[in-house]
């Protein structure tokens, strides 16, 4: 029985993350139907932001909040001066279905580069602001620390808040609207450009609060979390790239499928089930597990 | 139908133009000797200088350099300076066949010293074809028995005692001072891991559960140094009342991953830790972020003295060398190593004699390498039938502050072989040190 | 008269090109041999991205996926199974070919980033498995042996050298091969798909079918490649073929032209270039360990992106367009 609660723990554990990386992917996919692969790379940088944060501060919350912050502004600037004019140039051809793909591929690869630049290639730590231990629960340690439980908390209230955003507010009106229909959403009165910048500049947000989130367990090294793209891309794509609740159920079903097949079948299964839940879903469902709509536009 | 002509044409012309220029850059024939000049000798070094091997051997190269540069500054080897070219390859097996391929035939080095990783070098040796080259392959940071094979590694000279020699000390060790209790072995699945295994089997040494063994990379993924130590908490359950001894023999990364993840379980003090020398750095694992109390007390094993000993006169020496020829860097057990190697080297170097060939520097380590001066507290095995390097290891424990002192607090050497040999305690007296460390052999 | 029909004309540039190699290899030092197999190796890897993306319009980030695949099946021929190299060779495009099929049958439907982001996941994902079957020898990996040249050739005969002749004549017959397919009746049906496949099922192609055909074979080149690679690198590993080598192939394939196979040896020198410069920058103006092991990844980005921008359609129609300005 323990082992069930510990596999449902650490599933909702690292589903919240992936969950937190699959959200950014999807926010950009609804406004510029773009993947944007240089999100790893984006947050990884932003993280590096908060080590040198905390280096000099000592505190891993004012470091989260500068990530976060950094993470918007530098989403901002990549679609303002980067997306856009290549955008404007590549217009015509067959390079255009490249052209997206290959831009956020070598922006992934510059951005890593430049960090190996400034901060060197050796792994670095961040320390968690509170304890990694399993809590103690009814006497016995169970495999869910006090940092689980804040990245739980804090991806629910990111949840809510880019809910509320969405759904109550006029500015999340018009992300929905542009996403959906550009040329309509411009004929009345939105701003598309803006709010499109808009959505990338969230989207960092949420990539920045994924990278001090994820790293605390881990090492930080330029390409480490490559491996989280791939698998909020996954989980993206699972849950149907059309809407943020998509994106978090998809991440949290990847994250059980994985847990469980790891502990009851065999740990050698880590990466397989990724891509055999991947492979499934693309064959079966590929609207996604959670779409409303059942084509799904390329 | 090859339609665009420009297009093709461009294709053409740029690749025949780009191909000139690789193949007009192209040396002239070598010098008899590679590497050796009337001024210089070239060195090469293909080591782990980022990735996860990074952190720990990261220093190696700069550490080499800084003593050769000391001894460069007082008459390199008859008036020869030495150059050390030194190469990354990430730990990865793959790069260390490149970038040791590049030494040879790019920078044209005369030898390779401190060559590190046991899957590492193996591929690289084969890839660069160094026997066929017949190019001294010395003092390698490895410690896998199959490297004294002298038909597969003809030109190669270990410095490290071996795995299984490391392993049969264990053994020992475990059994004087642990008797009784249970016992778990974590080994990297390669060739590294399996010569430990052979140790403990020569030892007679039996563990109490079947050994974990994991492929490199495998704790990068996450989550599975947890399970380990959820499965070593079986342990616990099935023998109450005991403190299983937990045998680590990998790497540094990633013993600080098991240590931090027993600390986050709440299981570190349930058992005693026997890092394997490889894995056990105390500044290493602090700076990967385990607890100095985790440290406290995790059982070891060295030849060496602790970098932090400073009424050694070894160590003495080496750390003024660091001081003034390896600024900023931080002297510890992985510099004290290289430097020691680097003595080696020039030692080894001078026994050659003026008229520097490869195959001189290689019959001098033979002939007269077992006398050669160096901080190792144990014996040095070379001989002509022999490419071992010290023989034997000394129990220590480090502390919260991460110095290791010798286990029990008195320092035991033990000597061994590879082999189905005892374990022996040792009487060696290691030879004085040449004046302010340079030496004067011939 | 002979009627030098443009196959046949093909064919003659091959053999000529061939016999040109066989000459400077005997002029060059292993060095250059050395490189010059890398550049057969990465030509015949870029080939393969050529017919996948360039021609029938798949971007797929799993090449080294593929290369893997083929490394591991010609190694385990060699090593395990004891057969002759050639043999392996030849099992290494099989089998990769074998497993592109299969692949293809599951991609084939998806387009765009679908398609990128579910090869960038095999391609992270496949490597791992190496560790999980011991007989794929994990990091340590499998031998891939060659042996040395043939006794006949002489006792000087460098390993590289012989290298350079494996890698070349297997690159050389497999490039002319495909060059065939792409010109036949195949290729134009590719470009058709690629440019419109709306059009293309209209007309009667079976979209389905040729894409993942091309996925086939596109993948059963990349693994002879991925083959070559491993005998230069002797022996195949998991870290040999990281996401990474995809990346930087496919840059090479968009630097040089994607839909073009004129350009694949200036991709293969690029791609071999680019550490020498990245070495020759480091040198002369110095620069941390974190620059040095950086600055070839940078390169190759920036390379990509300016590719993408500046001259999606390779650098051939860069220099059309300054005809044209005249």
């Amino acid at each position: 029985m323990s082992e069930f609660i510990t596999a449902v723990l650490t599933s909702l554990s690292s589903g919240a993350i992936y969950a937190l990386m699959s959200i950014a992917l999807v926010l950009v996919w609804r406004s510029t139907r773009v993947i944007n692969f240089a999100q790893a790379g984006q947050a990884v940088l932003t993280t590096y932001i908060g080590y040198d944060v905390i280096q000099k501060t000592g505190s891993y919350w004012i470091a989260l909040v500068v990530a976060v912050i950094s993470g918007a502004v530098i989403g901002a600037i990549i679609d303002r001066l980067f997306m856009r004019p290549i955008f404007k140039r590549v217009n015509s051809g067959p390079i255009v279905m490249i052209a997206p793909v290959a831009a956020t591929l070598g922006l992934l690869g510059i951005v890593q580069a430049l960090i190996g630049f400034k901060w060197g290639l050796t792994n670095q730590s961040i320390e968690a602001p509170v304890s990694t231990n399993g809590i103690k629960v009814l006497g016995s340690v169970i495999a869910f620390s006090k940092f689980n439980l804040l990245v739980l908390v804090f991806v629910s209230v990111a949840m809510l808040l880019l809910t509320i955003l969405f759904q109550r507010t006029n500015i999340g009106l018009a992300l929905r609207a542009s996403a959906y229909s550009p040329e309509i959403a411009k004929l009345s009165g939105i701003k598309v450009d803006t709010v499109r910048t808009l959505g990338w500049a969230i989207a960092g947000a949420s990539g920045g609060l994924a990278g001090m989130l994820y790293i605390p367990g881990y090492f930080l090294y330029p390409n480490s979390m490559d491996l989280l793209l791939v698998f909020g891309f996954i989980a993206a794509v699972i849950g149907g790239l059309e809407s943020l609740f998509g994106a978090v159920a998809g991440a949290m079903v990847l994250a059980f499928a994985i847990n469980f097949a790891t502990t009851y079948v065999s740990p050698k299964l880590f990466f397989p089930t990724a891509f055999i839940v991947l492979v499934l879903v693309l064959l079966v469902r590929p609207a996604g597990l959670f779409a409303a709509k059942k084509s799904r536009r390329a | 139908m090859i339609r665009n002509k420009s297009m093709r044409r461009a294709s053409l012309v740029s690749s025949i133009v780009v191909t000139g220029a690789m193949l007009l850059s192209t040396l002239p024939a070598q010098a008899a000797t590679p590497g050796v000049t009337a001024t210089e000798i070239k060195l090469g070094i293909s080591s782990p200088l980022t990735g996860s091997a990074g952190l720990s051997y990261g220093k190696v190269p700069g550490a080499m350099k800084a003593y050769f540069n000391y001894i460069n500054a007082n008459g390199g080897v008859y008036g020869r300076k030495i150059t050390l070219i030194s190469r990354d390859d990430k730990y990865l097996p793959v790069r260390a066949a490149t970038e040791t391929t590049n030494l040879i035939l790019k920078d044209n080095v005369f030898a390779l010293v401190g060559a590190l990783g046991t899957a590492t070098h193996a591929k690289a040796y084969k890839a660069a074809a160094l026997a066929a080259n017949n190019v001294p392959d010395l003092f390698i940071n490895t410690g896998f028995s199959g490297f004294t094979d002298q038909v597969k590694y003809p030109t190669t000279f270990m410095v490290l005692p071996t795995y299984a020699m490391e392993a049969k000390v264990i053994a020992k060790a475990i059994k004087d001072n642990f008797p009784g209790q249970p016992s778990v072995l974590i080994a990297q699945d390669d060739e590294f891991g399996t010569d430990g295994v052979a140790g403990f089997t020569a030892a007679g040494h039996k563990f109490s559960v079947p050994n974990v063994l994991y492929p490199q990379g495998y704790f990068s993924t996450p989550g599975r140094d947890a399970a380990v130590i959820t499965s070593l908490r079986g342990l616990l359950a099935a023998a109450p009342g005991s403190k299983p001894v937990i045998v680590l023999f990998g790497t540094t990364d990633v013993t600080a991953a098991l240590l931090k993840a027993a600390t986050a379980a709440g299981v570190e003090k349930s058992f005693t830790w026997y890092a394997g020398s490889v894995g056990a750095d105390a500044n290493t694992l602090l700076a990967l972020g385990v607890k100095s109390t985790t440290i406290d007390g995790v059982v070891s094993a060295s030849f060496m003295p602790d970098a932090k000993d400073l009424t050694d006169p070894y160590v003495k020496q080496f750390v003024d060398i660091n001081t003034k020829y390896n600024k900023g860097i931080t002297f510890d057990n992985y510099v004290l190593a290289a430097m020691n190697s680097a003595m080696l080297t020039v030692q080894a170097l001078r026994a050659a004699g003026k008229d520097l060939t490869r195959e001189g520097v290689m019959t001098a380590i033979e002939t007269k390498g077992a006398k050669f001066a160096s901080a190792g507290l144990v014996p040095l095995g070379y001989s002509a039938t022999s490419r071992i390097g010290y023989n034997g290891y000394w129990v220590s424990q480090l502390n919260a502050k991460g110095e290791g002192k010798p286990f029990g607090g008195k320092l035991v050497i033990y000597t061994t072989d590879s082999g189905a040999g005892a374990v022996e305690v040792s009487t060696f007296v290691r030879p004085t040190m040449p004046k302010n460390g340079i030496p004067t052999n011939s | 008269m002979l009627k030098l029909t443009p196959s046949k004309k093909r064919l003659l540039l091959f053999i000529i090109f061939g016999w040109i190699l066989l000459v400077l290899s005997n002029q060059v030092g292993d060095l250059k041999l050395y490189q010059g197999s890398f550049v057969a190796t990465y030509a015949l890897a870029i080939t393969s991205i050529i017919l996948l993306t360039g021609y029938s319009g798949q971007l797929s980030l799993g090449q080294s996926a593929l290369m893997a695949v083929g490394a591991y099946a010609g190694a385990l021929t060699i090593f395990n199974a004891g057969f002759h190299p050639v043999i392996g060779l030849l099992v290494a495009a099989l089998v990769a070919g074998v497993f592109g099929l299969l692949l293809g049958l599951i991609v084939a439907r998806l387009s765009g980033p679908y398609l990128a982001g579910t090869t960038l996941a095999l391609a992270v994902s496949l490597p791992t498995l190496a560790n999980q079957f011991p007989i794929l020898g994990a990091e340590e990996g499998v031998a891939f042996d060659v042996g040395s040249a043939p006794a006949r050739f002489g006792e000087d005969f460098s390993q590289y050298k012989w290298y350079f002749w494996i890698a070349s004549l297997a690159a050389l017959i497999m490039v002319w091969f495909i060059a065939n397919l792409l010109t036949s009746r195949y290729g134009r049906t590719y470009k058709a798909l690629r440019d419109n496949p709306v059009a293309a099922e209209l007309s009667g192609i079976n979209v389905g079918q040729v894409k993942v055909g091309a996925f086939a074979i596109s993948s059963g080149v990349a693994g002879l490649s991925g083959a070559l690679l491993a005998i230069l690198i002797s022996g195949v590993s998991p870290s040999a073929f990281p996401l990474s080598l995809s990346f930087s192939l496919l840059t090479g394939a968009v630097v040089t032209g994607v839909y073009s196979l004129k350009g694949v040896i200036l991709g293969g020198l690029v791609l071999v270039a680019i550490p020498e410069i990245a070495d020759s920058l480091v040198s002369r103006i110095g620069g941390s360990e974190g620059f040095t092991t950086s600055l070839p990844g940078f390169l190759v980005s920036a390379l990509l992106i300016l590719a993408v921008v500046f001259a999606p359609n390779g650098p051939g129609s860069l220099i059309k367009r300054k005809h044209h300005k005249k």
